[in-house]
Protein backbone atom coordinates (compact mmCIF):
# COMPACT_ATOMS: atom_id res chain seq x y z
CA UNK A 1 0.00 0.00 0.00
CA UNK A 2 1.46 3.30 -1.15
CA UNK A 3 0.30 6.64 0.63
CA UNK A 4 -0.31 10.11 -1.16
CA UNK A 5 2.53 12.03 -1.04
CA UNK A 6 4.43 15.15 -2.04
CA UNK A 7 1.54 16.86 -3.74
CA UNK A 8 -0.28 18.07 -0.56
CA UNK A 9 0.14 21.83 -0.36
CA UNK A 10 0.93 23.45 3.05
CA UNK A 11 -2.73 23.98 3.68
CA UNK A 12 -5.25 24.54 6.82
CA UNK A 13 -5.81 21.05 8.48
CA UNK A 14 -9.30 20.67 7.53
CA UNK A 15 -8.66 20.86 3.91
CA UNK A 16 -5.73 19.56 3.94
CA UNK A 17 -7.53 16.16 5.07
CA UNK A 18 -9.89 16.70 2.36
CA UNK A 19 -7.43 17.02 -0.51
CA UNK A 20 -5.56 13.93 1.28
CA UNK A 21 -9.16 11.91 0.69
CA UNK A 22 -9.24 13.04 -2.71
CA UNK A 23 -5.97 12.29 -3.40
CA UNK A 24 -6.43 8.95 -2.18
CA UNK A 25 -8.97 7.98 -4.12
CA UNK A 26 -6.38 8.84 -7.18
CA UNK A 27 -3.93 7.09 -5.85
CA UNK A 28 -3.17 3.50 -7.84
CA UNK A 29 -0.84 0.38 -7.18
CA UNK A 30 0.41 -0.24 -10.82
CA UNK A 31 -2.78 -0.45 -12.67
CA UNK A 32 -4.95 -1.36 -10.27
CA UNK A 33 -6.73 1.81 -7.79
CA UNK A 34 -5.56 1.28 -4.65
CA UNK A 35 -8.84 1.40 -3.11
CA UNK A 36 -9.21 -1.94 -4.74
CA UNK A 37 -6.94 -3.63 -3.76
CA UNK A 38 -7.85 -2.42 -0.07
CA UNK A 39 -11.17 -3.90 -0.73
CA UNK A 40 -9.85 -6.71 -2.49
CA UNK A 41 -7.48 -7.30 0.66
CA UNK A 42 -10.20 -6.65 3.52
CA UNK A 43 -12.90 -9.40 1.50
CA UNK A 44 -9.73 -12.29 1.52
CA UNK A 45 -9.24 -11.41 5.23
CA UNK A 46 -12.81 -11.51 6.39
CA UNK A 47 -13.49 -14.54 4.92
CA UNK A 48 -10.21 -16.20 5.63
CA UNK A 49 -11.28 -15.30 9.30
CA UNK A 50 -14.97 -16.37 8.65
CA UNK A 51 -14.15 -19.83 7.12
CA UNK A 52 -13.43 -21.56 10.71
CA UNK A 53 -16.84 -20.47 11.26
CA UNK A 54 -18.43 -21.23 8.41
CA UNK A 55 -16.54 -24.66 8.49
CA UNK A 56 -18.31 -25.59 12.09
CA UNK A 57 -21.83 -24.75 10.83
CA UNK A 58 -21.41 -26.16 7.75
CA UNK A 59 -20.12 -29.67 9.46
CA UNK A 60 -22.62 -29.39 12.34
CA UNK A 61 -25.33 -29.71 9.24
CA UNK A 62 -24.00 -32.73 7.37
CA UNK A 63 -25.23 -36.23 7.83
CA UNK A 64 -22.61 -38.56 8.98
CA UNK A 65 -22.34 -40.59 5.09
CA UNK A 66 -21.16 -37.14 3.98
CA UNK A 67 -18.40 -36.44 6.86
CA UNK A 68 -16.84 -40.15 5.97
CA UNK A 69 -16.78 -39.64 1.78
CA UNK A 70 -13.93 -38.41 0.26
CA UNK A 71 -12.93 -36.08 -0.49
CA UNK A 72 -14.96 -33.56 2.06
CA UNK A 73 -17.83 -31.46 0.85
CA UNK A 74 -17.31 -27.82 1.08
CA UNK A 75 -21.41 -27.17 1.25
CA UNK A 76 -23.89 -29.79 3.03
CA UNK A 77 -25.67 -31.55 -0.12
CA UNK A 78 -28.05 -32.59 2.55
CA UNK A 79 -28.83 -30.25 5.37
CA UNK A 80 -30.11 -31.67 8.65
CA UNK A 81 -30.09 -30.32 11.97
CA UNK A 82 -30.21 -33.92 13.34
CA UNK A 83 -26.83 -33.45 14.80
CA UNK A 84 -28.73 -30.58 17.09
CA UNK A 85 -31.57 -33.16 18.51
CA UNK A 86 -28.43 -35.73 19.29
CA UNK A 87 -26.16 -33.34 20.71
CA UNK A 88 -29.20 -32.27 23.46
CA UNK A 89 -29.54 -36.27 23.95
CA UNK A 90 -26.50 -37.91 24.27
CA UNK A 91 -25.06 -35.86 27.40
CA UNK A 92 -27.06 -32.86 29.57
CA UNK A 93 -26.73 -30.37 27.50
CA UNK A 94 -28.99 -27.93 27.41
CA UNK A 95 -28.13 -28.44 31.26
CA UNK A 96 -24.95 -27.64 30.80
CA UNK A 97 -25.27 -24.57 28.77
CA UNK A 98 -27.96 -23.48 31.74
CA UNK A 99 -25.23 -24.24 34.56
CA UNK A 100 -23.01 -22.12 32.47
CA UNK A 101 -25.64 -19.23 32.22
CA UNK A 102 -26.68 -19.29 35.92
CA UNK A 103 -22.62 -19.31 36.74
CA UNK A 104 -21.43 -16.57 34.21
CA UNK A 105 -24.20 -14.30 34.70
CA UNK A 106 -23.81 -14.94 38.39
CA UNK A 107 -19.86 -14.04 38.64
CA UNK A 108 -20.66 -11.02 36.19
CA UNK A 109 -22.79 -8.90 38.36
CA UNK A 110 -20.91 -10.15 41.32
CA UNK A 111 -17.63 -8.65 39.73
CA UNK A 112 -19.60 -5.27 38.00
CA UNK A 113 -20.19 -4.72 41.78
CA UNK A 114 -17.64 -5.43 43.26
CA UNK A 115 -15.49 -3.52 40.32
CA UNK A 116 -17.44 -0.42 40.86
CA UNK A 117 -17.01 0.17 44.46
CA UNK A 118 -13.20 -0.42 44.76
CA UNK A 119 -12.56 1.26 41.79
CA UNK A 120 -14.75 4.48 42.98
CA UNK A 121 -12.32 3.94 46.37
CA UNK A 122 -8.57 4.01 44.94
CA UNK A 123 -10.31 6.88 42.17
CA UNK A 124 -11.31 9.03 44.27
CA UNK A 125 -10.35 8.55 48.17
CA UNK A 126 -6.90 9.20 49.43
CA UNK A 127 -5.49 7.06 51.96
CA UNK A 128 -2.03 6.28 52.97
CA UNK A 129 -1.29 3.11 50.94
CA UNK A 130 -3.59 3.56 48.39
CA UNK A 131 -1.39 3.50 45.42
CA UNK A 132 0.85 0.12 47.14
CA UNK A 133 -2.66 -1.48 47.78
CA UNK A 134 -4.16 -0.92 44.19
CA UNK A 135 -0.98 -2.19 42.63
CA UNK A 136 -1.15 -5.28 44.47
CA UNK A 137 -4.72 -5.38 43.45
CA UNK A 138 -3.19 -4.82 39.90
CA UNK A 139 -0.66 -7.44 40.10
CA UNK A 140 -3.22 -10.41 40.71
CA UNK A 141 -4.07 -9.82 37.05
CA UNK A 142 -0.74 -11.89 36.31
CA UNK A 143 -1.41 -14.58 38.72
CA UNK A 144 -2.07 -17.55 36.34
CA UNK A 145 -5.00 -19.67 37.17
CA UNK A 146 -3.00 -22.97 37.09
CA UNK A 147 -0.43 -20.97 40.05
CA UNK A 148 -3.47 -21.27 42.71
CA UNK A 149 -5.77 -24.51 41.56
CA UNK A 150 -3.76 -26.75 44.18
CA UNK A 151 -4.79 -24.91 47.39
CA UNK A 152 -7.87 -23.48 46.06
CA UNK A 153 -9.21 -26.87 45.13
CA UNK A 154 -8.56 -28.32 48.39
CA UNK A 155 -10.11 -25.56 50.41
CA UNK A 156 -12.74 -26.28 47.90
CA UNK A 157 -12.70 -30.04 49.65
CA UNK A 158 -12.36 -28.55 53.29
CA UNK A 159 -15.45 -26.92 52.52
CA UNK A 160 -17.15 -29.43 50.88
CA UNK A 161 -17.73 -27.02 47.94
CA UNK A 162 -16.53 -29.41 45.20
CA UNK A 163 -18.81 -30.62 42.64
CA UNK A 164 -21.09 -27.11 43.20
CA UNK A 165 -22.14 -23.70 41.42
CA UNK A 166 -21.03 -22.07 44.87
CA UNK A 167 -17.59 -23.92 44.28
CA UNK A 168 -17.36 -23.10 40.84
CA UNK A 169 -18.17 -19.57 41.43
CA UNK A 170 -16.62 -18.26 44.60
CA UNK A 171 -13.13 -17.60 43.04
CA UNK A 172 -14.59 -15.46 40.59
CA UNK A 173 -17.17 -12.83 42.14
CA UNK A 174 -13.90 -9.84 42.22
CA UNK A 175 -11.30 -9.52 39.88
CA UNK A 176 -8.37 -7.20 39.27
CA UNK A 177 -9.30 -6.56 35.62
CA UNK A 178 -12.73 -5.33 36.86
CA UNK A 179 -11.17 -2.98 39.28
CA UNK A 180 -8.74 -1.39 37.25
CA UNK A 181 -11.20 -1.18 34.55
CA UNK A 182 -13.64 1.17 36.76
CA UNK A 183 -10.68 3.16 38.82
CA UNK A 184 -9.62 4.55 34.96
CA UNK A 185 -13.13 5.75 33.92
CA UNK A 186 -14.14 7.06 37.91
CA UNK A 187 -11.01 9.26 37.42
CA UNK A 188 -12.02 10.98 34.33
CA UNK A 189 -15.55 12.05 36.21
CA UNK A 190 -14.73 15.44 37.49
CA UNK A 191 -14.70 15.90 41.29
CA UNK A 192 -17.12 19.07 41.54
CA UNK A 193 -19.98 17.18 39.99
CA UNK A 194 -19.05 14.57 43.23
CA UNK A 195 -18.54 16.90 45.93
CA UNK A 196 -21.92 18.81 44.72
CA UNK A 197 -23.70 15.79 45.70
CA UNK A 198 -22.13 15.64 48.99
CA UNK A 199 -22.89 19.18 49.42
CA UNK A 200 -26.68 18.41 48.85
CA UNK A 201 -26.27 15.92 51.28
CA UNK A 202 -26.19 12.93 49.83
CA UNK A 203 -24.13 9.46 51.27
CA UNK A 204 -20.99 8.40 49.87
CA UNK A 205 -23.41 5.06 48.81
CA UNK A 206 -25.60 7.56 46.86
CA UNK A 207 -22.97 9.25 45.65
CA UNK A 208 -21.49 6.26 44.06
CA UNK A 209 -24.48 4.42 42.51
CA UNK A 210 -26.35 7.71 42.32
CA UNK A 211 -23.66 10.01 40.63
CA UNK A 212 -21.16 8.10 39.56
CA UNK A 213 -22.24 4.55 38.31
CA UNK A 214 -24.86 5.88 35.48
CA UNK A 215 -21.80 8.24 33.82
CA UNK A 216 -20.22 4.89 33.46
CA UNK A 217 -21.91 2.87 30.76
CA UNK A 218 -19.55 2.26 28.34
CA UNK A 219 -17.40 1.25 31.43
CA UNK A 220 -19.66 -1.19 32.61
CA UNK A 221 -20.68 -2.42 29.35
CA UNK A 222 -17.20 -3.39 28.47
CA UNK A 223 -16.81 -5.03 31.59
CA UNK A 224 -20.26 -6.81 31.46
CA UNK A 225 -19.18 -8.06 28.25
CA UNK A 226 -15.28 -9.45 28.91
CA UNK A 227 -16.70 -10.91 32.40
CA UNK A 228 -19.33 -12.69 31.19
CA UNK A 229 -16.90 -14.39 28.30
CA UNK A 230 -14.25 -14.85 30.89
CA UNK A 231 -16.32 -16.65 32.79
CA UNK A 232 -18.81 -18.36 30.08
CA UNK A 233 -15.03 -19.49 28.38
CA UNK A 234 -14.01 -20.98 31.40
CA UNK A 235 -12.28 -24.42 31.58
CA UNK A 236 -9.43 -25.01 33.48
CA UNK A 237 -11.12 -24.24 36.82
CA UNK A 238 -14.49 -25.79 35.62
CA UNK A 239 -12.80 -28.70 35.02
CA UNK A 240 -10.81 -29.10 38.27
CA UNK A 241 -13.97 -28.73 40.51
CA UNK A 242 -16.56 -30.29 38.95
CA UNK A 243 -17.20 -33.79 38.35
CA UNK A 244 -20.96 -35.03 37.84
CA UNK A 245 -21.89 -34.07 34.17
CA UNK A 246 -25.14 -32.73 35.50
CA UNK A 247 -22.82 -29.57 37.08
CA UNK A 248 -20.96 -29.01 33.93
CA UNK A 249 -20.51 -26.02 32.60
CA UNK A 250 -20.86 -26.14 28.31
CA UNK A 251 -17.20 -25.83 27.68
CA UNK A 252 -16.53 -28.61 29.74
CA UNK A 253 -19.85 -30.67 28.50
CA UNK A 254 -18.40 -29.96 25.28
CA UNK A 255 -14.77 -31.03 25.78
CA UNK A 256 -16.22 -33.90 27.17
CA UNK A 257 -17.93 -34.50 24.00
CA UNK A 258 -15.00 -34.44 21.82
CA UNK A 259 -13.37 -37.34 23.91
CA UNK A 260 -16.80 -39.63 23.73
CA UNK A 261 -16.79 -38.94 19.72
CA UNK A 262 -13.21 -38.30 18.05
CA UNK A 263 -14.77 -40.30 15.13
CA UNK A 264 -15.04 -38.26 12.23
CA UNK A 265 -18.81 -39.45 11.52
CA UNK A 266 -19.75 -37.87 14.91
CA UNK A 267 -18.32 -34.20 13.48
CA UNK A 268 -22.00 -33.07 12.86
CA UNK A 269 -22.44 -33.37 17.01
CA UNK A 270 -19.59 -31.87 17.92
CA UNK A 271 -19.51 -29.03 15.68
CA UNK A 272 -23.17 -28.85 16.68
CA UNK A 273 -22.19 -28.74 20.44
CA UNK A 274 -19.94 -26.13 19.62
CA UNK A 275 -22.38 -23.90 17.42
CA UNK A 276 -24.61 -23.85 20.85
CA UNK A 277 -21.59 -22.71 22.66
CA UNK A 278 -21.04 -19.16 21.04
CA UNK A 279 -24.25 -18.63 21.03
CA UNK A 280 -24.88 -15.92 24.21
CA UNK A 281 -21.18 -14.39 24.03
CA UNK A 282 -22.05 -13.92 20.22
CA UNK A 283 -25.26 -11.94 20.95
CA UNK A 284 -24.06 -10.76 23.61
CA UNK A 285 -21.17 -9.26 21.58
CA UNK A 286 -23.22 -7.64 18.90
CA UNK A 287 -25.49 -6.09 21.52
CA UNK A 288 -22.32 -4.29 23.83
CA UNK A 289 -19.31 -4.23 20.73
CA UNK A 290 -20.62 -0.52 19.95
CA UNK A 291 -19.23 0.94 23.72
CA UNK A 292 -16.19 -1.46 23.97
CA UNK A 293 -13.62 -0.08 21.80
CA UNK A 294 -14.37 3.50 23.31
CA UNK A 295 -14.05 1.66 26.24
CA UNK A 296 -10.83 -0.10 25.89
CA UNK A 297 -9.67 3.07 24.57
CA UNK A 298 -10.47 4.73 27.87
CA UNK A 299 -9.24 2.21 29.90
CA UNK A 300 -5.72 0.26 29.74
CA UNK A 301 -3.94 2.77 27.48
CA UNK A 302 -3.45 6.34 29.38
CA UNK A 303 -1.56 4.36 31.95
CA UNK B 1 -19.43 12.04 62.04
CA UNK B 2 -16.52 13.63 60.93
CA UNK B 3 -16.18 13.65 57.15
CA UNK B 4 -12.84 12.03 57.25
CA UNK B 5 -13.79 9.96 59.59
CA UNK B 6 -17.29 9.04 57.48
CA UNK B 7 -14.77 8.62 54.22
CA UNK B 8 -12.69 6.18 56.13
CA UNK B 9 -15.52 4.11 56.91
CA UNK B 10 -16.95 4.29 53.23
CA UNK B 11 -13.74 3.61 51.74
CA UNK B 12 -13.47 0.01 53.86
CA UNK B 13 -16.77 -0.36 53.07
CA UNK B 14 -16.37 -0.06 48.93
CA UNK B 15 -13.33 -1.86 49.39
CA UNK B 16 -13.81 -4.36 51.51
CA UNK B 17 -15.75 -7.03 48.78
CA UNK B 18 -13.51 -6.49 46.36
CA UNK B 19 -10.10 -6.49 47.86
CA UNK B 20 -11.38 -9.27 50.37
CA UNK B 21 -12.16 -11.77 47.36
CA UNK B 22 -9.15 -11.33 45.71
CA UNK B 23 -6.94 -11.65 48.75
CA UNK B 24 -8.89 -15.12 49.95
CA UNK B 25 -8.55 -16.69 46.26
CA UNK B 26 -5.36 -15.06 45.01
CA UNK B 27 -2.75 -13.84 47.85
CA UNK B 28 -3.54 -16.45 49.95
CA UNK B 29 -3.37 -19.24 47.33
CA UNK B 30 0.12 -18.09 46.10
CA UNK B 31 1.09 -18.28 49.63
CA UNK B 32 -0.18 -21.91 49.79
CA UNK B 33 1.31 -22.78 47.04
CA UNK B 34 4.71 -21.21 48.13
CA UNK B 35 4.18 -23.47 51.31
CA UNK B 36 3.19 -26.94 49.79
CA UNK B 37 6.36 -26.62 47.41
CA UNK B 38 8.26 -27.31 50.44
CA UNK B 39 6.15 -30.32 51.04
CA UNK B 40 5.68 -33.84 50.10
CA UNK B 41 1.82 -33.97 49.35
CA UNK B 42 -0.74 -36.00 47.87
CA UNK B 43 -3.55 -33.64 47.83
CA UNK B 44 -5.72 -35.99 50.26
CA UNK B 45 -4.52 -35.47 53.48
CA UNK B 46 -5.05 -32.51 55.63
CA UNK B 47 -2.63 -29.75 55.06
CA UNK B 48 -1.12 -30.07 58.46
CA UNK B 49 0.37 -33.28 57.84
CA UNK B 50 2.13 -32.85 54.92
CA UNK B 51 5.94 -33.84 55.75
CA UNK B 52 8.64 -31.34 55.52
CA UNK B 53 11.01 -31.70 52.16
CA UNK B 54 12.54 -28.30 52.08
CA UNK B 55 13.74 -27.61 48.49
CA UNK B 56 13.66 -31.29 47.46
CA UNK B 57 10.68 -30.54 45.10
CA UNK B 58 12.38 -27.78 43.16
CA UNK B 59 15.84 -29.84 43.04
CA UNK B 60 13.69 -32.50 41.37
CA UNK B 61 11.53 -30.60 39.15
CA UNK B 62 14.47 -28.67 37.90
CA UNK B 63 16.40 -31.82 37.00
CA UNK B 64 13.62 -33.30 34.91
CA UNK B 65 13.10 -33.64 31.52
CA UNK B 66 9.74 -33.71 30.75
CA UNK B 67 9.56 -30.30 33.07
CA UNK B 68 12.38 -28.80 31.10
CA UNK B 69 10.67 -29.47 28.04
CA UNK B 70 7.52 -28.12 29.53
CA UNK B 71 9.67 -24.81 29.96
CA UNK B 72 10.79 -24.60 26.31
CA UNK B 73 8.20 -25.26 24.77
CA UNK B 74 5.87 -22.73 26.55
CA UNK B 75 8.71 -20.44 25.76
CA UNK B 76 8.82 -20.93 22.04
CA UNK B 77 5.14 -20.88 21.88
CA UNK B 78 4.76 -17.52 23.86
CA UNK B 79 7.68 -15.94 21.84
CA UNK B 80 6.28 -17.42 18.26
CA UNK B 81 2.73 -16.19 18.95
CA UNK B 82 4.29 -12.75 20.07
CA UNK B 83 6.32 -12.11 17.43
CA UNK B 84 3.60 -13.10 14.80
CA UNK B 85 1.01 -10.84 16.73
CA UNK B 86 3.05 -7.26 17.62
CA UNK B 87 3.68 -7.20 13.48
CA UNK B 88 0.12 -8.58 12.54
CA UNK B 89 -2.15 -6.43 15.30
CA UNK B 90 -0.26 -3.22 13.93
CA UNK B 91 -0.87 -3.96 10.22
CA UNK B 92 -4.39 -4.91 10.77
CA UNK B 93 -4.50 -1.70 13.01
CA UNK B 94 -3.54 0.43 10.65
CA UNK B 95 -5.43 -0.74 8.04
CA UNK B 96 -8.21 -0.59 10.36
CA UNK B 97 -7.31 2.87 10.69
CA UNK B 98 -6.18 4.63 7.77
CA UNK B 99 -8.05 3.97 4.74
CA UNK B 100 -11.01 5.92 4.24
CA UNK B 101 -12.88 2.37 2.63
CA UNK B 102 -16.12 1.18 3.77
CA UNK B 103 -16.70 -2.27 5.49
CA UNK B 104 -13.25 -1.43 8.02
CA UNK B 105 -16.46 -2.03 10.78
CA UNK B 106 -17.54 -4.87 9.64
CA UNK B 107 -13.81 -6.17 9.50
CA UNK B 108 -12.85 -5.01 13.06
CA UNK B 109 -16.58 -6.98 14.34
CA UNK B 110 -15.27 -10.19 12.28
CA UNK B 111 -11.85 -9.87 13.70
CA UNK B 112 -12.92 -9.00 17.40
CA UNK B 113 -15.80 -11.62 17.04
CA UNK B 114 -13.37 -14.75 17.12
CA UNK B 115 -11.95 -13.51 20.84
CA UNK B 116 -15.64 -14.79 21.78
CA UNK B 117 -15.30 -18.03 20.90
CA UNK B 118 -15.08 -20.54 23.82
CA UNK B 119 -10.97 -21.69 23.34
CA UNK B 120 -12.37 -24.96 24.12
CA UNK B 121 -14.48 -24.62 20.50
CA UNK B 122 -11.60 -22.74 18.44
CA UNK B 123 -9.06 -25.94 19.58
CA UNK B 124 -12.33 -28.55 18.16
CA UNK B 125 -13.03 -26.02 15.34
CA UNK B 126 -9.38 -26.19 14.34
CA UNK B 127 -8.76 -29.58 15.16
CA UNK B 128 -11.05 -30.87 12.52
CA UNK B 129 -9.68 -28.08 9.75
CA UNK B 130 -6.31 -29.83 10.43
CA UNK B 131 -7.74 -33.25 10.43
CA UNK B 132 -5.71 -35.37 7.34
CA UNK B 133 -7.78 -36.03 4.29
CA UNK B 134 -10.96 -34.70 5.62
CA UNK B 135 -9.93 -31.30 6.83
CA UNK B 136 -10.33 -28.35 4.32
CA UNK B 137 -6.95 -27.68 5.10
CA UNK B 138 -5.82 -30.37 3.91
CA UNK B 139 -7.50 -30.24 0.50
CA UNK B 140 -6.46 -25.99 -0.01
CA UNK B 141 -2.94 -28.21 0.52
CA UNK B 142 -3.57 -30.13 -2.48
CA UNK B 143 -5.75 -27.78 -4.58
CA UNK B 144 -1.55 -26.32 -4.88
CA UNK B 145 -0.03 -29.57 -4.84
CA UNK B 146 1.43 -30.00 -1.72
CA UNK B 147 0.86 -33.09 0.29
CA UNK B 148 -1.41 -34.20 3.38
CA UNK B 149 0.03 -32.37 6.60
CA UNK B 150 -0.38 -34.64 9.52
CA UNK B 151 -0.44 -31.44 12.02
CA UNK B 152 -1.32 -32.60 15.26
CA UNK B 153 -0.09 -36.01 14.73
CA UNK B 154 3.90 -34.45 14.15
CA UNK B 155 6.11 -33.91 16.86
CA UNK B 156 7.58 -30.69 14.39
CA UNK B 157 4.12 -29.69 13.17
CA UNK B 158 1.57 -29.50 16.43
CA UNK B 159 2.67 -26.86 18.19
CA UNK B 160 2.84 -24.26 15.42
CA UNK B 161 -0.63 -26.05 14.81
CA UNK B 162 -1.29 -24.43 18.11
CA UNK B 163 0.38 -21.22 17.22
CA UNK B 164 -2.20 -21.19 14.81
CA UNK B 165 -4.84 -21.56 16.11
CA UNK B 166 -4.29 -19.19 19.24
CA UNK B 167 -3.47 -16.09 16.39
CA UNK B 168 -6.79 -16.86 14.71
CA UNK B 169 -8.52 -16.34 18.42
CA UNK B 170 -7.24 -13.57 19.65
CA UNK B 171 -5.63 -11.68 16.91
CA UNK B 172 -8.69 -9.14 17.28
CA UNK B 173 -8.54 -8.44 20.28
CA UNK B 174 -4.84 -7.34 20.48
CA UNK B 175 -5.48 -5.02 16.82
CA UNK B 176 -8.38 -3.79 18.77
CA UNK B 177 -5.79 -2.46 21.24
CA UNK B 178 -3.83 -1.01 18.92
CA UNK B 179 -6.54 0.81 17.03
CA UNK B 180 -7.50 1.96 20.44
CA UNK B 181 -4.26 3.32 20.68
CA UNK B 182 -4.16 4.94 17.53
CA UNK B 183 -7.23 6.93 18.15
CA UNK B 184 -5.69 8.51 20.82
CA UNK B 185 -2.44 9.82 18.65
CA UNK B 186 -3.37 13.07 17.15
CA UNK B 187 -4.27 13.52 13.76
CA UNK B 188 -2.11 16.38 13.47
CA UNK B 189 1.14 13.53 13.28
CA UNK B 190 -0.20 12.05 10.24
CA UNK B 191 -0.70 15.32 8.36
CA UNK B 192 2.48 16.95 9.37
CA UNK B 193 4.81 14.02 9.01
CA UNK B 194 2.25 13.63 5.04
CA UNK B 195 3.56 17.33 5.00
CA UNK B 196 7.17 16.50 5.56
CA UNK B 197 7.19 14.00 2.45
CA UNK B 198 6.94 10.56 4.44
CA UNK B 199 5.46 7.67 2.94
CA UNK B 200 3.24 4.77 4.71
CA UNK B 201 6.55 2.57 5.61
CA UNK B 202 8.49 5.47 6.75
CA UNK B 203 5.67 7.79 8.76
CA UNK B 204 4.78 4.11 10.40
CA UNK B 205 8.26 3.34 11.26
CA UNK B 206 9.26 6.81 12.40
CA UNK B 207 6.12 8.23 13.46
CA UNK B 208 3.46 6.07 14.71
CA UNK B 209 5.43 2.73 15.98
CA UNK B 210 7.05 5.21 18.41
CA UNK B 211 3.90 7.45 19.32
CA UNK B 212 2.21 3.81 20.11
CA UNK B 213 5.45 2.43 22.12
CA UNK B 214 2.62 2.41 25.19
CA UNK B 215 0.29 0.48 23.35
CA UNK B 216 2.66 -1.96 22.38
CA UNK B 217 4.20 -2.59 25.65
CA UNK B 218 0.56 -3.16 27.12
CA UNK B 219 0.05 -5.39 24.02
CA UNK B 220 3.37 -7.43 24.27
CA UNK B 221 2.54 -7.78 28.54
CA UNK B 222 -1.07 -9.30 28.10
CA UNK B 223 0.43 -11.45 24.60
CA UNK B 224 3.37 -13.09 27.59
CA UNK B 225 0.72 -13.57 30.06
CA UNK B 226 -1.85 -15.51 27.54
CA UNK B 227 0.21 -17.25 26.44
CA UNK B 228 2.50 -18.08 28.94
CA UNK B 229 -0.19 -19.95 30.94
CA UNK B 230 -1.64 -21.50 27.47
CA UNK B 231 -3.87 -24.84 29.01
CA UNK B 232 -7.17 -25.46 26.69
CA UNK B 233 -6.22 -26.45 23.41
CA UNK B 234 -3.33 -28.90 24.90
CA UNK B 235 -5.36 -30.51 26.97
CA UNK B 236 -8.54 -30.76 24.22
CA UNK B 237 -6.32 -31.70 20.94
CA UNK B 238 -2.86 -32.70 22.08
CA UNK B 239 -2.97 -33.65 25.93
CA UNK B 240 0.78 -32.64 25.59
CA UNK B 241 2.08 -35.03 22.75
CA UNK B 242 3.05 -35.91 20.52
CA UNK B 243 5.81 -37.43 22.45
CA UNK B 244 6.03 -33.91 24.68
CA UNK B 245 6.23 -32.08 21.73
CA UNK B 246 3.12 -29.53 23.11
CA UNK B 247 3.42 -30.41 26.71
CA UNK B 248 3.47 -26.51 28.23
CA UNK B 249 3.80 -25.60 31.70
CA UNK B 250 0.32 -25.08 32.74
CA UNK B 251 -0.80 -28.50 31.29
CA UNK B 252 2.24 -30.57 32.64
CA UNK B 253 1.78 -28.87 36.31
CA UNK B 254 -2.16 -30.05 35.82
CA UNK B 255 -1.39 -33.61 35.16
CA UNK B 256 1.48 -33.87 37.69
CA UNK B 257 -0.97 -32.51 40.24
CA UNK B 258 -4.43 -33.90 39.19
CA UNK B 259 -3.52 -37.21 37.75
CA UNK B 260 -0.26 -38.07 39.49
CA UNK B 261 -1.02 -36.92 42.48
CA UNK B 262 2.66 -35.17 43.00
CA UNK B 263 0.62 -31.61 44.38
CA UNK B 264 4.07 -30.43 46.57
CA UNK B 265 5.79 -31.01 42.95
CA UNK B 266 3.63 -29.55 40.78
CA UNK B 267 3.54 -26.56 43.51
CA UNK B 268 7.04 -25.80 42.92
CA UNK B 269 6.57 -25.80 39.32
CA UNK B 270 3.56 -23.47 39.57
CA UNK B 271 5.93 -21.05 41.63
CA UNK B 272 8.64 -21.77 39.05
CA UNK B 273 6.26 -20.28 36.39
CA UNK B 274 5.04 -17.17 38.29
CA UNK B 275 8.63 -16.61 39.19
CA UNK B 276 9.47 -16.84 35.13
CA UNK B 277 6.65 -14.46 34.60
CA UNK B 278 7.31 -11.78 37.18
CA UNK B 279 11.03 -12.06 35.77
CA UNK B 280 9.90 -11.49 32.22
CA UNK B 281 7.62 -8.94 32.74
CA UNK B 282 9.39 -6.93 35.45
CA UNK B 283 12.81 -7.00 33.01
CA UNK B 284 10.94 -6.34 30.06
CA UNK B 285 9.14 -3.28 31.80
CA UNK B 286 12.73 -1.86 33.29
CA UNK B 287 14.04 -2.17 29.38
CA UNK B 288 11.10 -0.70 27.74
CA UNK B 289 10.49 2.57 30.32
CA UNK B 290 10.54 5.65 28.91
CA UNK B 291 12.98 9.00 29.53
Amino acid sequence: MTSPQGTVPTAPVPVLSAERRADHRRATLGRIPLRTVQYMFLLVVALAVLFPVYWMIASSLKTPDELTSLPPSWLPAHPSIDAYSTVLSVIPYAQAFFNSFVIAAGDTIAIVVTSVMAGFVFAKYNFRGREVLFYAVLATMFVPTIVTLVPLFHVMQSLGLVDTYPGVMLPQLANAFGIFLMRQFIRGIPDELIDAARVDGASEWRVLWGIVAPLLTPAIATLVLFAFVFQWNSFLWPLTILQSQDKFTIVLAMSRLLSYTSSIQFQNVVMAGAVISIVPNTILFLFLQRFFVTGLAQSGLKG
Amino acid sequence: MSRARSQTLWSTVFLAPGVGLISLFVFIPILLTAWISLHEWSMYTPLTQMPWVGLANYSQVVGDQGFQQALVNTFVYAAVSIALIVPLSIFFGLFLYRPPIRGRTFLRTVLFATYMVPTVAVAIIWGYLYSPLYGPIDQLLALVGLPSQPWLGSTSQAMLAIIILNLWQTLGYYTVLVLAGLTQISQDYFDASAIDGAGTIGQTRYVIIPLLRRTLVFVIIIAAINTLQVFDPVYVLTQGGPVNATNVLSFDIYQTAFEFGRAGAASAMAIILLIVLAVTITTFLRLTRED
